[in-house]
């Protein structure tokens, strides 16, 4: 077992270096080779691990790392079920984009670059995924913040892009500091920084204790999760090529955050303060989320939100206690989100890098592979009756509201809302761009591989029939899933009346294709458009960014510049140089003295040895 | 001893300034070195003045060494001294200021 997942980590890993190594003397073929091969060998490893060993609980010490008296951090893994599910998930998914991205950068001279940088994301992420000791986990979550900086400004020769990164990189990093400090807080309370003791021990931690790391926690996430108020990068994210959008959306990244959070669920738990923080956050950003997608125009942009919306249903379900739930639609989020992605990049490079959904149309017949693999991420996403989004966000929407307490309840109704905003921007964006429109000329189609398009099958049948993973029992299933993750530290079995379960399936359903067919009648001619201002408000995500701009960026700059002409050039620099100024006036008089000539000095040497015997004299004689 | 030993200290005391006065004030640069060996000498004679005084040895032992470092000094002043004098063509101290601030 150990070798098994020493493996899983060290393809992705090993693949990186000899990119970075060897890869500019390679073939072209060679180093996408080593790439997919590489994800491969670890989605094979993720398989063999799950198959000898998904039933158990394993920790295991790969290597010995930092060693300092009562301070130890090994590279140790924690694999149970929760990490066998989400290793699957991480390397399967990568791995399809890997293959996709051999086609979508046929073209670009930076291949080397790029695939070393996607192998060593997937390395990262699947340390986070793994990791026991959390200073190890740290240095996956900041391999990953490494990784999608250098990923998302690539083409880092267009300025908007590097800038895109950096932003990236700044608001990530805030996150990762309560990281840092939660780190601390754990080592010094447990003195232990072993995910599985900590896990084991969480009931030993005060309220307050356990509130104040529940919210740390929930700060980590939430940067490296893009929700409110660390939400900003995610859409700026876009600057990257598509795929890798597609591998920070679904795979990596994003999800890293809640996947913490469950991972160490049991700590947050014993906090119902940070519990219902956590959910009122998911709650609140997925609403804010869904309204902003409403009004934006570049397809990768309109994805971008939809993802920040589901990642905070995740949120919630961890919120509600339910991260099995969570878990659930963190898998179909996944497979729809790179589905809907990994489309996306075949229409932008089908119709010349155009971005803007107003600017495409009438794909059906020109493309019509990607209209109906588009087509079943799309009901995925917008969570149409039987699809695997369908089922897993009705489990997070129901373990919210038959959550005790009455403040859920407001909770479940924003999510509610939510949820049927949801099919209305996924179908703008589907019937915008992907069917005809009368009275416009349409843009002519570039061809593209095969191999693009192949790749998308399998997410769309897991996108289409993912619900199967977990079928619920009125459905008659199996809920495979959830008596599989059973066992997981914090997961709670949800107690929930058939009706009840019938009446929100029926219900959500129903809504979701009667929010299918408006959106059907207001976008599908002409399509329809909020007053101006509102369309502003929406379009640029309730001026958060400016807000930032105006209240942190602004002042931030002020003192910077404050400091760096008035403090530093100003009063530091300046000093010392009217110091260096002030010298020569005294030079100037000891300059007087460097005669040239050899009796001056031999005469001071005299006189100073004179001073000297005359000193120790007086010494002598006195003290 | 015959002489007593503050007379020694006082001709020793003499001979150094003489010898410093000398190194000072003369130009010549052969005067300077010789100053210089009477300055060596006159330290030299208050050592074995004062091994003679305290009945140990170490005084003259000291002065051996001192003949050495004159020795040896005056071989590499000298020499120094023909090999600028051949450079400058002049003797005097003042001729070389390539110091001079």
């Amino acid at each position: 077992m150990k070798t098994v997942i020493f493996l899983l980590l060290f393809f992705p890993l090993l693949g990186a270096f000899l990119h970075a190594a060897v890869g500019r003397r390679l073939p072209r073929r060679g180093v996408e080779i080593i790439a997919c091969a590489s994800v491969f060998g670890s989605l094979l490893m993720a398989i063999v691990a799950f198959v000898i060993g998904g039933q158990k609980t394993y920790v295991l010490t790969l290597l010995p790392w930092i060693d300092v008296n009562d301070f130890s951090a090994a590279m140790s893994v924690y694999y149970n079920r929760l990490a066998a599910m989400m290793a699957l998930m991480v390397t399967f998914v990568s791995f399809l984009i890997h293959l996709y991205s051999v086609s979508f950068m046929r073209e670009d001279e930076g291949y080397v670059r790029y695939f070393c940088y996607m192998n060593l994301f997937v390395f990262a992420m699947l340390i986070i995924t793994l990791a026991d000791n959390l200073v190890f986990l740290y240095l996956g979550w900041e391999g990953v913040g490494f990784c999608s900086y250098a990923l998302i400004g690539f083409w880092y020769r267009d300025i908007g892009n590097a800038i895109a990164g950096r932003k990236a990189f700044y608001l990530t990093r805030i996150g990762d500091v309560a990281f840092g400090i939660a780190i601390g807080l754990f080592f010094v309370t447990f003195k232990e920084l072993s995910i599985f003791y900590i896990n084991a021990h969480a009931v030993s931690l005060g309220a307050g204790m356990a509130t104040v790391l529940g919210l740390l926690l929930l700060w980590a996430a939430a940067g490296k999760s893009a929700q409110l108020p660390l939400v900003v990068w995610l859409p700026d994210a876009m600057a990257g090529p598509t795929p890798v959008s597609a591998l920070i959306h679904a795979a990596t990244m994003v999800t890293a955050g809640v996947y913490l959070l469950m991972r160490m669920f049991p700590v947050i738990l014993e906090s119902s303060v940070a519990l219902f923080i956590i959910a009122f956050v998911g709650a609140v950003t997925s609403f804010y989320a869904a309204c902003s997608a409403l009004a934006q125009k570049d397809i990768k942009r309109i994805l971008a939100y939809s993802t920040i919306s589901q990642v905070s249903y995740m949120f919630l379900g961890v919120g509600a206690g339910d991260i099995i739930g969570s878990m659930f639609h963190l898998l179909t989020h996944a497979f729809f989100k790179a589905l809907l992605f990994l489309g996306a990049g075949c229409v932008i490079q089908a119709l010349h890098e155009e971005h803007d959904i107003f600017q495409m149309g009438n794909l059906k017949d020109r493309l019509p592979a990607v209209y109906w693999l588009f087509l079943a991420g799309a009901l995925s996403l917008g969570a149409l009756p039987l699809t695997g989004g369908f089922f897993s966000k009705d489990r997070i929407l129901l373990a919210t509201l038959s959550h005790p307490e009455l403040s859920y309840k407001l909770l479940w109704g924003l999510a509610a809302l939510t949820a049927l905003l949801t099919p209305l921007y996924t179908f703008r964006l589907f019937f915008v761009a992907f069917l005809p429109r009368p009275g416009r000329r349409d843009r002519e189609i570039r061809p593209i591989p095969k191999l693009m398009v192949w790749v998308l099958w399998p997410l769309a049948l897991l996108s289409l029939f993912g619900g199967f993973l977990s079928l619920p029992a009125i459905w008659s299933g199996g809920e495979w899933l959830s008596k599989y993750l059973a066992s997981v530290p914090g997961t709670v079995s949800l107690n929930i009346p058939p009706s009840l379960e019938w009446g929100m399936e029926i219900g959500s359903g129903l809504a979701a294709v009667a929010i299918l067919i408006l959106a059907y009648f207001l976008y599908y001619s002409t399509p329809f458009s909020f007053r101006a201002f509102w369309e502003k408000l929406l379009f640029t995500g309730f001026y958060l960014d400016w807000f930032y701009q105006k209240m942190i960026v602004l002042p931030y700059e002020g003192i910077a510049k404050f400091l760096w002409l008035k403090m530093d050039e100003g009063s530091l620099n300046e000093g010392i140089d009217q110091t260096g100024n002030l010298l020569p006036i005294f030079s100037e008089g000891l300059r007087q003295w460097t005669t040239g000539r050899l009796s001056t000095y031999l005469k001071m040497l005299l006189l100073g040895f004179t001073a000297i015997l005359c000193a120790l004299v007086v010494g002598w004689y006195y003290f | 001893m015959i002489v007593p030993y503050s007379h020694v200290l006082l001709l020793a005391v003499l001979l150094f300034l003489m010898g410093a006065v000398c190194a000072v004030s003369r130009r010549n640069l052969i005067m300077i070195l010789i100053g210089v060996e009477i300055m060596l000498n006159a330290s030299g004679l208050a050592f074995i003045g004062a091994s003679l005084h305290w009945q140990k040895l170490d005084g003259q032992v000291f002065f051996l060494f001192i003949l050495a470092v004159a020795a040896s000094e005056v071989a590499v002043g000298l020499a120094l001294l023909v090999y600028s004098h051949r450079r400058t063509r002049s003797v005097d101290s003042n001729d070389y200021s390539l110091l001079k601030g």
